[in-house]
């Protein structure tokens, strides 16, 4: 299948792109478009044309990579697109393909993968105290530092429910709920499209002789320092 | 029996003039206490720089004739047909007046530019609308706020047209040309003053628009960006800061400006729908009164013996407006004679 | 800036929020970083206002930083989500109110979806019973909690202990607020006030004494971005985003920030430590920054809450200053200690940032 053809089938991209008329107000507010150099409307743009050639070369570059997901695009823009929902669709249509491994913002979706999935399928929490290590998260601060040394008493004393079942703040989250919430993703296809990400970022780890716990650390740290520079617009 | 006309604008005043000089009669009803529309809200007009005022006096001259009965602040309030097909229309204060053809010209209202809330029209002090800097070129006065000259003018296209976000999708044709005209204007006033338009497409259609298009570049130094604005917010001392891309360096850009002007589109007037309802016409899909035919019935309703002229039809500038209205007076005098 | 321009804005944009029996989802980012004003909120519906909150030990996260991250598909999280309705609905309640706003960013989009595209909602159905054997009634209502705290604004003004003004000088407290990006900016008719001039936290703000105060670039994003802070490799791109925030609001003074979105309130006050590290800037006075509030700790403060129960202690930038300045009576001794009065050690003090 055409990556147009797998595009029209996503929702997001159904729901995100009408037609653009280039005005750039998606642009002129974009936190991703001040930081990177990156161009929400040359997104719309470039998937409106069609072009499956330049599609492929989106599919695998970093630009895809950079848009926050904020949705600031979406109050805005005259025509009722969400260029951060086409980001979307082509993110998922770049994992499918395996696309994402071709660039470094890309292969970051392996650290993503790793850390989110183990944390919702282990813990039932996007992010819990445990994960938040203070050497990964520097700019946390001294603060963080003393509360996760003794989050155990930080938490009592704030009424959290930390580790233990039942209601209340950062309960543990009971086991039939677990495997509820995997069962979900058995049945969605979401363990399917985490696996896939997986696979393809092994092979790309292996090509590079790295081991996979290396490959990880990688993808979660590297930074070549071009993202910001000037490319060509398309 | 008369030709009854709704709307004392350009377009209602020139059929008036035309039909009279034809020898009809003619019911002239506004809704105002002067004759003009619009055209009062203006101070010079494009391509010419003619004034407004002089135009809107040779009106007013030519309604001056004993075939036409003005009716100053009078709205219709009720609509019927007799057997024969004579049209009666009751005005608010009573008055029954009945003809053989209804020519709607109720023409347009300048777009509610609050309704855009990220440009703070209404909440920041030195966001106006083209509208009123017509009324300062008027009083001749050109001052920010706070009292000072501006320094750095933006002239914003496209508010209230092309815009889903507003249910406005259409382009009202007169903004970029007024936005030329009126730096230009900004231009003669504030020779210091740097004078930025933000546009989309620059959509100068008329005769002499590309040519004052190209003159505002070479000879008034006015600076066009290609972008559509995307918001303003206000700072400390009552500026503007404004964030658009400029898309044709790709980048996005974030601006002070001293003043800044929007180019508000147009809408169907105040009253449209309920006129509508009343004389059981159809509404287009932009809002405005449907026509029977883009070509060939451009003055004709889906109603017979009801025709329409100017901006009761769609956005118009003035030049096509006063020839639309000669237009429909002939129509109308054709079918009365058939 | 002219006050009625925005009060006109506010009134054509209100939303019908429920008077009584909500059914709570948690936040993953409030219950780490700000375990106290998740109990704050549940203990001032319940105790304060006399309300029903049902807090489901079955809940879980409805996978939204996953899916803002691309690797949880769509399909799964409305799988998710629809596995909360179905808790909802066994519950015997009608009324949502998540505490995050990714949450409810992503409850709003889903409905909406399912409204546009009713097939969505079927193959959700199916996914659900297959995976769970549960059904689920469409929520009746969806408010955030900031949404609710707002609705009974006047309420806790009634009960209030302390006002947001500066007891030495008699005058409101400056307050600049930051809203989540997808509380609003996806459905702006979900949104108190709407995208442009929300009025959700500014309402709380003046009905409790403080004066908001507007600034330039309060509508851009803190910059979280998802992947552009979880990976840290590009926390670059959160941090400057942050910044640019903190240069346009540090000229008006402000005596404190608050905000309706988790992981901002997390941002806007560990990234002032950050930034302070990297250039030695700070933006409050004399060395201090601007403290950050939760809408669940302002309003806690206002009633009367011990600072330290509701976890004002976890702040990187220190919320000391602006407790005095509010003439909250408060233990400063018990800031680092442990419910049962133990020392637990304390931070160790930032370079430049003053605590």
């Amino acid at each position: 299948m055409s990556v147009i053809d797998s595009l029209k089938k996503d929702i997001h991209y159904i729901e995100s792109l009408n037609s653009c008329m280039n005005c750039g107000v998606c642009t002129a507010i974009c936190p991703a478009a001040e930081f990177y150099n990156y161009d929400p409307r040359i997104i719309a743009d470039t998937v409106q044309r069609q072009d499956e050639e330049s599609l492929e070369a989106l599919l695998k570059s970093d630009t895809i990579w950079y848009c926050g997901e904020c949705m600031s695009c979406k109050t805005r823009c005259p025509r009722g697109n969400t260029p951060g929902g086409i980001i979307m669709a082509l993110r998922r249509a770049s994992q499918e393909q395996g696309w994402f491994t071709e660039s470094e913002k890309g292969r970051q979706q392996f650290a993503l993968k790793r850390v989110l999935g183990t944390n919702i399928l282990n813990y039932g929490y996007c992010i819990t105290p445990d994960i938040v290590k203070p050497e990964m998260h520097p700019e946390q601060g001294l603060v963080w530092e003393w509360i996760y040394e003794h989050r155990d008493d930080v938490y009592e004393r704030t009424h959290a429910n930390y580790r233990h079942s039942g209601a209340g703040t950062l309960r543990k989250v009971d086991d039939d709920s677990l495997n509820e919430l995997r069962q979900i993703f058995e049945v969605t296809g979401g363990s399917e499209f985490m696996e896939k990400i997986e696979t393809y970022s092994l092979r790309k780890a292996e090509e590079n002789g790295l081991d996979p716990e290396s490959y990880f650390l990688q993808t979660y740290m590297a930074n070549n320092g071009t993202h910001g520079e000037e490319k060509s617009n398309r | 029996m008369s030709v009854i006309i709704i709307g004392a604008g350009p377009a209602g005043c020139e059929a008036a003039y035309r039909l009279a000089r034809s020898g009809e009669s003619v019911e002239l009803i506004e809704k105002e206490a002067e004759i003009g529309g619009n055209l009062n809200n203006w101070y010079q007009l494009f391509p010419d720089r003619k004034q407004a005022a002089d135009l809107k006096a040779k009106l007013r001259k030519n309604i001056e004739h004993p075939q036409i009965h003005l009716h100053l602040k009078s709205k219709p309030v009720a609509f019927s047909r007799q057997g024969d097909g004579t049209i009666q229309l009751t005005l608010d204060d009573g008055a029954l007046i009945t003809g053989k053809a209804l020519l709607v010209a109720s023409g347009f209202r300048t777009f509610d530019a609050h309704r855009k809330e990220e440009y703070g029209y209404g909440i920041y002090e030195n966001v106006i609308t083209s509208v009123e800097l017509e009324n300062a070129f008027i009083n001749h006065q050109i001052n920010t706020s706070t009292g000072h000259a501006p320094k750095r003018i933006g002239l914003i296209h496209c508010v209230g047209s092309r815009d889903e976000k507003i249910c406005r999708l259409y382009c009202s044709k007169l903004c970029c040309v007024t936005a030329v005209k009126q730096a230009i204007e900004l231009r003669e006033m504030l020779p210091e003053a740097e004078i930025l338009c933000f546009y989309m497409d620059m959509r100068m259609f008329g005769p002499g628009y590309e040519e004052m298009y190209r003159e505002a570049q070479e000879k008034y130094n006015i600076k066009f960006v290609r972008g559509r604005l995307s918001e303003a917010s206000e700072d400390r001392e009552k500026r503007l800061i404004i964030k658009v891309e400029d898309t044709l360096v790709g980048k996005p850009l974030k601006m002070t400006l001293d003043l800044m002007v929007l180019m508000v589109g147009m809408e169907p007037a105040e009253g449209n729908d309920q006129l509508i309802s009343m004389l059981n016409l159809q509404t287009a899909p932009n809002g405005f009164i449907q026509v029977s035919d883009p070509h060939s019935g451009t003055n004709c309703t889906h109603q017979k013996g009801i025709f329409v002229t100017g901006c009761s039809s769609s956005p118009m500038n003035l030049t096509d407006t006063l020839t639309d209205a000669r237009s429909a007076a002939v129509t109308i005098s054709e079918y009365l004679n058939s | 800036m002219n006050l009625e321009g925005k009060q006109q804005i506010w009134k054509d944009y209100q939303k019908d929020i429920a008077d009584d029996r909500y059914y709570y989802a948690r936040s993953c980012i409030r219950q780490t970083f700000f375990p106290g004003s998740e109990w704050a909120y549940l203990d001032i519906l319940g105790n304060k206002l006399g309300k029903t909150v049902f807090d489901d030990p079955r809940h879980t996260t409805c996978t939204g930083i996953g899916y803002h991250s691309d690797v949880v598909p769509v399909e799964t999280i409305m799988t998710v989500v629809a596995r909360h309705f179905a808790l909802m609905t066994e519950a015997g309640f009608e009324n949502i109110t998540p505490s995050c706003i990714t949450s409810f960013g992503i409850y709003t989009e889903i409905l909406h979806t399912w409204e546009q595209h009713p097939e969505w909602e079927e193959k959700t159905r199916d996914f659900l019973w297959k995976a769970t054997k549960r059904e689920f009634k469409k929520p009746k209502n969806l408010a955030h909690t900031s949404d609710v705290i707002y609705k009974f604004r006047n309420e806790i003004a009634a009960q209030k202990k302390y006002s947001l003004t500066d007891v030495h000088t008699g005058q409101p407290l400056r307050v600049v607020d930051h809203i989540g990006c997808h509380y609003a900016k996806m459905f702006p008719s979900k949104g108190i006030g709407g995208a442009e001039f929300p009025a959700v936290l500014s309402g709380m703000v003046n009905a409790w004494g403080g004066e908001s105060i507007d600034y330039p670039e309060r509508r851009h994003c803190c910059g979280f971005g998802f992947r552009n802070y979880l990976v840290m490799a590009n926390r670059g791109f959160s941090v400057a985003n942050s910044k640019k925030k903190f240069e346009s609001m540090q000229p008006y003074e402000p005596d404190f920030i608050v905000t309706n979105c988790p992981g901002c309130a997390m941002f806007l006050d560990k990234w002032q430590y950050t930034i302070s590290e990297m250039e030695g800037t700070t933006y409050g006075p004399n060395g201090y920054g601007i403290p950050v509030l939760t809408y669940e700790e302002m309003a806690a403060l206002v009633l009367g809450y011990d600072p330290w129960e509701i976890g004002l202690q976890m702040h990187q930038v220190s919320v000391d200053p602006l407790l005095e300045k509010m003439g909250i009576s408060y233990d400063p001794e018990a800031k680092y200690k442990n419910i049962r009065g133990e020392n637990i050690g304390r931070p160790q003090c930032p370079t430049y940032l003053k605590v």
